[in-house]
């Protein structure tokens, strides 16, 4: 569904990304994992068309993303929850979630995609006139979810969703990642919680300093010692364990 | 040749050679020509000492100019005073002017930004109201060509160039004086973000009202003397909206941060208005100078001196400077003490988010702060810090009460802190934001001194090959040990932990862990929030856990996450108990 082939991308004069190289297949989970700085958030931005890529080639069933605009690439069926959740914090509740559903097809469905959201997330019904601002982190990530959800997409980008939060709402968000697949929409997970990110995904990468070095199943990396050491923070004969 | 002694050696030398020229019998148009260009250059030049340094925006320079005109015009004309003795007057009377309107105004948070701009705004025109309906104008205006002028030359024209030189060139001296001190780091920062400021340990109150009251005070002078320029003073010309705007303009396409960007700026633009003022080119030259204008500040949105010198910078990179100082890690500025919050109350609106918080940190102990998002985490921070006031309760550092103190002094006493997410002030380098928290903090080091211990501090959390880079060059994982290093460089005797490990891998939590059980084993006590539980348990000593704003258990970390209550409001399951 998703292909990025040898992307490369120069974000604020500097090149974050060299040659990045991954693919997500219908309904599939994948994450992206690497130190800060190597390159992912750059990359799923790209992805969602808010930033353009300077060689490579970015496909989406087939069609070129480079060549569509960026307020279009939503239409297309990617949609994005940004990294620190980046509401709009004087909005209610209601207002934010049809903001992710501006135009289109997606503007027609809200009813009923409204109604799927609020089954996903029951609090975020209970305090819909309530100012994004003033709910907790974990609901905060619920709103930034479910407005992309309302994009009606078919891949989900998803940037850091355990960021801050209590563990207690990452498990949820975890099990509402899951949730989201199952209705069958295709997920690509960046997230510093290695443990948790290889738990879920189907398929991982490994992106460092703006390259993609490794690839596979989380079983077969998590065997591989060099990931055990930089990601996992561990020592051979350490133990998995968040 | 030290920078400073450079910079007094050229002042010195303009003011020789154009104090010389006018000796050397100038023609009175090119003196009145040159007085018109000082005169802007002490008005823009003032006017960025609040609001480009400090990023105060005034549109009310005008009413300060103004206050000045009216003083030497009321003085010399009813009461009869000499001209130069006057001039001290209006300066003080433009400088309380401002002191007094910031007084009021810089003590409710809300109006910063646009709104500081309109109320400054509205006191030219309240100003202007008042003057010409008193006795102070009355409406006719005020005739000043019956004041003697005193003969500093053998023209008269010569002698306002010669006090217009002066101004321009002391209000210049100023603003490189402040740029470079203690005061001019400190309006830096407010601009950056005003709140960190003052967690910082910056006296941001007093620092602007300082600011304003030198930046009004010197309008007054500059309009003392324009009150003898123009010799026939009313309320339409020297009220206009031409004074506040054209020290916006001069300042921004010169470059407002910067001590000589107004000069520069005020010189091109009063410089190229004035050679079209007659004739049928006149309107034709103004077009084309606006136009000039707009393309420089798109192309140029720092300014002209800012964008020359990055220039200059490029065709002379400086040498690249090694850190050879071994990492010393220096114990905190005071000596060792606990902190304790003693029943401590906040409420929002109607939202209660601390109810009787009481809780102690002993030296050298890290207390590990958890609970639910909501919970009261930060906001005792906030509290602790002096960012929130409290409700009810204390908060009591050693023998010092802190509560109802202001977050400056607070700091000053050895209290520091991270921010969740990371707040750098955004035009410092990395340097100079650890420099900012030495010089400010419970250290009180010299602007020279802080940035050599800000080194130590960055080679202590890493970051020491990332001295020069700006804080949006940094990445997440740097800005993190930014906020870190920043925090310890005021040497506290308590530090808040915010969340300091969110968004970091494992690998470099564990790089994080074993600093900050490095800063305790240096006596400092440690209050920790974090939601990362396998740090919690390696790292604390003793956790206390937060819902609702109420402690719900406390003890060795193993207890607490054990408990019924931590695990079924916070944890959801007990998995993470090893």
């Amino acid at each position: 569904m998703l292909e990025v082939r040898h992307l490369a991308i120069a974000y604020g004069g500097a090149p974050a990304v060299w040659d990045a190289t991954l693919e997500v297949g219908e309904r599939e989970v994948v994450s992206v994992i690497g130190p800060n700085g190597s390159g992912k958030s750059t990359l799923v931005n790209t992805i969602a068309g808010l930033l353009r890529a300077h060689s490579g080639e970015l496909r989406f069933d087939g069609v070129d993303l480079g060549a569509v605009p960026s307020h279009l690439v939503c239409r297309q069926g990617i949609a994005l929850v940004p990294e620190g959740r980046r509401l709009f914090m004087r909005m209610s509740v209601e207002e934010n979630l049809e903001m992710g559903c501006y135009r289109g097809e997606a503007r027609r469905a809200r009813t009923t995609t409204l109604e799927r959201v609020y089954r996903l997330f029951p609090i975020l019904r209970e305090r819909r006139r309530q100012l994004a601002g003033s709910l907790s982190g974990g609901q905060q990530q619920m709103v930034a979810i479910g407005r992309a959800l309302m994009a009606l997409p078919r891949l989900l980008l998803l940037d850091e969703p355990s960021l801050g939060l209590a563990p207690a709402v990452v498990d949820q968000m975890f099990e509402i990642i899951r949730a989201i697949n199952g209705e069958g929409v295709a997920i690509l997970l960046v997230e510093q919680n290695v443990v948790r990110a290889l738990e879920i995904a189907a398929r991982a990468y490994v992106l460092e300093e703006g390259r993609t070095v490794a690839d596979g199943p989380p079983a077969i990396l998590r065997q591989q010692s060099r990931i055990r050491e930089a990601y996992l923070g561990l020592r051979d004969g350490g133990d998995v364990n968040p | 040749m030290s920078a400073r002694r450079r910079v007094a050696a050229g002042l010195l030398a303009a003011g020789l050679a154009l104090g010389g020229l006018a000796t050397a019998g100038l023609p009175a148009f090119y003196e009145s020509f040159l007085y018109i260009i000082f005169s802007w250059i002490a008005l823009a030049t003032s006017w960025s000492l609040l609001s480009g340094y400090a990023g105060y925006f005034s549109f009310g320079h005008g009413a300060f100019f103004g206050a000045g005109m009216y003083t030497t015009a009321t003085l010399t004309t009813a009461l009869g005073l000499p001209f130069l003795a006057t001039l001290p007057v209006a300066g003080v009377v433009a400088a309380a002017l401002g002191a007094g309107i910031g007084a009021v105004v810089f003590r409710v948070k809300r109006l910063r930004g646009e709104l500081f701009g309109l109320l400054t705004l509205a006191v030219g025109f309240v100003l202007a109201t008042i003057v010409l309906n008193t006795r102070i104008d009355g409406g006719p205006g005020v005739y000043l060509s019956a004041v003697p002028l005193p003969r500093l030359l053998s023209s008269p024209t010569g002698t306002l160039y010669l006090l217009g030189l002066a101004l321009a060139l002391a209000t210049v001296a100023a603003a490189y004086v402040i740029a470079h001190s203690r005061l001019g780091l400190g309006l830096y920062a407010i601009h950056d973000d005003e709140d960190v400021a003052e967690l910082e340990g910056v006296p941001t109150l007093s620092y602007k009202l300082i600011a304003f009251a030198l930046s009004a005070g010197i309008a007054g002078v500059a309009g003392g003397i324009h009150a003898m320029y123009v010799s026939y003073v009313t309320v339409g010309e020297t009220f206009s909206i031409t004074v506040p705007l054209y020290v916006v303009l001069m300042s921004v396409l010169g470059g407002a941060r910067h001590w000589l960007g107004p000069a520069v700026g005020a010189t091109i633009i009063a410089a190229s208005l004035y050679t079209f003022t007659g004739g049928q080119q006149a309107v034709l030259g103004r077009a084309a100078v606006a136009f000039v204008l707009i393309l420089v500040i798109l192309l140029l949105p720092e300014g002209v001196v800012p964008a020359a010198l990055a220039r200059w910078r490029r065709w002379r990179p400086h040498p690249l400077e090694i850190f050879t100082t071994a990492a010393s890690t220096p114990a905190p500025a005071a000596p060792a003490v606990a902190l304790t919050c003693e029943n401590v109350w906040r409420a929002f609106g109607g939202i209660q988010a601390l109810r009787g918080v009481s809780l102690s940190v002993e030296p050298g102990e890290i207390v590990g702060l958890v609970g639910p998002n909501g919970s009261g985490k930060t906001t005792l921070i906030n509290v602790i810090s002096g960012y929130y006031a409290a409700d009810r309760g204390r908060v009591v550092l050693g023998a010092e009460v802190l509560t109802d103190r202001p977050a400056h002094e607070i700091a000053g006493l050895g209290v520091s802190r991270t921010h969740q997410i990371p707040r750098p002030f955004a035009h410092f380098t990395a340097l100079d934001n650890v420099a900012l928290a030495a010089t400010f903090g419970a250290t009180r080091l010299t602007p020279g001194q802080a940035r050599a211990e800000a080194r130590d501090w960055l080679e202590f959390t890493g970051l020491g090959r990332r001295a020069a880079a700006l804080p949006h060059e940094l990445n997440l994982h740097e800005r993190k040990f930014l906020e870190l290093a920043r925090a310890l460089a005021g040497r506290p005797r308590v530090i808040l932990l915010d969340e300091v490990l969110s968004g970091l891998n494992p690998a470099e939590i564990a790089g994080a862990v074993r600093l900050i059980q490095e800063i305790r084993g240096r006596g400092v006590a440690v209050l920790f929030v974090e939601h990362l539980m396998r740090a919690v348990l390696e790292l604390c000593d003793r956790v206390v856990v937060l819902n609702e704003g109420t402690v719900i258990a406390t003890g060795s970390p193993h207890e607490a996450m054990r408990a019924e209550r931590v695990v079924e409001v916070y944890l959801g399951k007990a998995h993470v108990v090893a």
